[in-house]
């Protein structure tokens, strides 16, 4: 399995995902992503979106459709080969569990 | 009350007691589950269309999740209809992946936000299912999600 060519470079996605947690700051703490391969083995990136404790006890269908929908508007995933997949924790939910991934 | 809103309030359900006890295996059961009350929600529709009550159980048995998150839609310059049918696919990709991880890797934990966020995800695609279910466009995506190709 190959991984489309924008994994070789990804810094127009870095520079995206800091536009967008800059924009949505501070419901928006931080954004990680990864580029991999998704159950069914299509080439996916993974977001992983750690949101303020009170954006998501508050609002956080909200700010989650927001950061969805920035970064597809910054990011072009059809033509990029990738299917975005986003998920969201809180601060204090990330404190608790404590993964690496999520760091 | 059907049986594809029935799971959908099971995972409420199951989400609230993951919350409130912080156990993982509710919290992964929750979202297996909402994914799952989707796929029942758009099969349901499908095989409604085929004559035979009788055998609308066994057309049912075979769609494959993984040509059903295969089928795409894009238009430049959406309508309401075509926007609302984009949430429903957009939801059933990223719930089945959310499912799959639930279900099997159990590196992975869930967090209560993280689980509320999936579940307002199937709500959402249940209600914009329902404005747009019997619409051509909607109509020929779940013949789409069969298997069929676009003409």
């Amino acid at each position: 399995m190959y991984l489309p060519s924008v994994a070789a470079n990804t810094l127009p996605i870095d520079r995206a995902v800091t536009e967008v947690a800059e924009r949505l700051a501070p419901d928006v703490q931080y954004i990680r992503y990864e580029i991999g391969w998704d159950w069914s083995g299509d080439p996916a990136i993974f977001f992983r979106v750690v949101l303020s404790d009170e954006a998501s006890q508050k609002r956080l269908r909200k700010v989650a459709t927001q950061v969805v929908w920035h970064l597809a508007r910054l990011l072009d995933f059809p033509s990029m080969g990738l299917f975005p997949y986003h998920n969201f924790r809180s601060v204090s939910e990330q404190a608790v569990l404590r993964e690496e991934a999520w760091a | 009350m059907a049986f594809p809103d029935d799971l959908l309030k099971d995972a409420h359900h199951l989400a609230a007691r993951g919350e409130k006890d912080l156990r993982q295996s509710s919290l992964r059961r929750a979202v297996s589950t909402a994914y799952y009350a989707l796929f029942h929600l758009l099969i349901a529709d499908f095989v409604l269309n085929w004559k035979r009550p009788d055998q609308r159980v066994r057309l049912g048995r075979m769609f494959d999740h993984s040509k059903m998150k295969q089928a795409k839609f894009q238009s430049a310059n959406p309508t309401p209809v075509e926007e609302d049918l984009k949430t429903v696919i957009d939801a059933f990709a990223q719930l089945q992946e959310d499912r799959y991880t639930a279900d099997y890797d159990v590196g992975t934990n869930w967090s209560p936000k993280g689980v509320e966020n999936t579940l307002a995800i199937a709500d959402e695609a249940f209600k914009a299912w329902r404005i747009v279910r019997k619409e051509k466009i909607a109509q020929d995506h779940l013949l789409t999600m069969f298997g069929a190709r676009r003409m």
